[in-house]
């Protein structure tokens, strides 16, 4: 099923083992280069825990389902630390062109809740199609020239 | 799209990389070699308010592309200390600095000095003109052909330059290529 981010956020995180409430999705992790979600950001500031998608069982329209709580773990790196402070979070970042021009902010994103894989990024009133996303960090999202208009 | 800018607008411009996202870094200066109109490489600067300068340069062969809001490279590696970087642009000749210079055409008539280069931008970076304050008053674009002599503080081109002295970088985008073809280079 299709998703965007910007309904997915808020959503309540549930463990399938214990049926407990964990908290709810506060940011999605992608990796740019794989133009998937790596991880869920739940909670933030110290308290911030992130699961990797392979740990969870379902994308629900209702709760996202992680397989036991023992999945939710600190950042384990600087990129990790840098994504849950939020400087890599796509929504709002800034869209550059390879060729360095700025085609806009990001202003959601949609995606497989089966695979995790990113859909269309929407730039405005542009979608454009993940696959234009070459790499992404804390200044920006940078996309294939075809993307320049 | 061609896209012509001035060494002023690319200086300050944020480097940033293609494959990761990040500002690395931001152009401090442009290198270029004037008599081969050619961008040579680029002199940087940290990124962020008063952070000075960063001891690695860009050479040209490294820009992924220059565009009106960022300086693209693949990666962070594509900066590279002086000691790897090819010598003109690890050791630019200061001396070749051509803005200051007066133009003068073979004939003999001066076209004003120069204050800034213009740049075509985009996957390259050729020095394609220079902005003159004008002999007569007033800024201009010239365009440049592909060689020309240089002798740090005139530099000769040919007579019917003066027949393309542009008032605006749209203008003279339109002129280069007219100018380019009369002289036979391109």
């Amino acid at each position: 099923m299709s998703e965007s981010f910007r309904q997915a956020i808020g959503r309540k995180v549930v463990s399938r083992a214990s049926a407990n409430e964990l908290g709810s999705v506060r940011q999605l992790l992608v990796d740019a280069q794989q133009r998937r979600i790596a991880a869920v950001v739940i909670g933030r500031g110290k308290k911030a825990q992130l699961v990797e998608w392979e740990q969870l069982s379902g994308f629900g329209p209702d709760a996202v389902m992680v397989v036991d709580e023992g999945a939710l773990r600190p950042p384990a790196d600087d990129r990790e630390r840098n994504g849950v402070d939020g400087n890599l979070d796509l929504l709002g970042k800034r869209a550059l062109s390879e060729r360095g021009n700025e085609l806009g902010k990001i202003d959601d994103v949609t995606f497989d809740t089966d695979t995790g894989a990113l859909e269309d990024l929407v730039i405005g009133d542009r979608r454009v199609p993940a696959g234009a996303l070459l790499g992404s960090g804390s200044y920006a999202a940078v996309l294939d020239k075809s993307q320049e208009v | 799209m061609k896209l012509l800018m001035t060494a002023s607008q690319i200086r300050g411009l944020p480097v940033v990389t293609v494959r990761e996202g990040e500002d690395v870094a931001e152009v401090r200066d442009v290198i270029y070699d004037p008599e081969a109109g050619r961008l040579v490489g680029l002199s940087l600067n940290q990124r962020g308010f008063l952070a000075g300068r960063r001891r690695e340069v860009l050479p040209a062969e490294s820009i992924h592309a220059i565009g009106q809001d960022a300086l693209m490279v693949l990666d962070e590696s594509s900066l590279v200390a002086p000691a790897d970087a090819p010598d003109d642009v690890a050791h630019p000749a200061t001396e070749r600095n051509v803005v200051g210079d007066d133009v003068l055409t073979e004939g003999g008539t001066s076209l004003g000095k120069v204050t800034d280069l213009v740049l075509l931008v985009g996957s390259t970076g050729d020095v394609v003109g220079y902005q003159v304050d004008k002999a007569g008053g007033g800024q201009g674009y010239i365009p440049l052909p592909a060689q020309l002599a240089i002798s740090g503080v005139a530099l000769v081109v040919p007579n019917i330059t003066e027949d393309f002295v542009e008032d605006d970088l749209v203008g003279l985008g339109a002129a280069v290529d007219e100018f380019r073809a009369r002289l036979g280079l391109s």
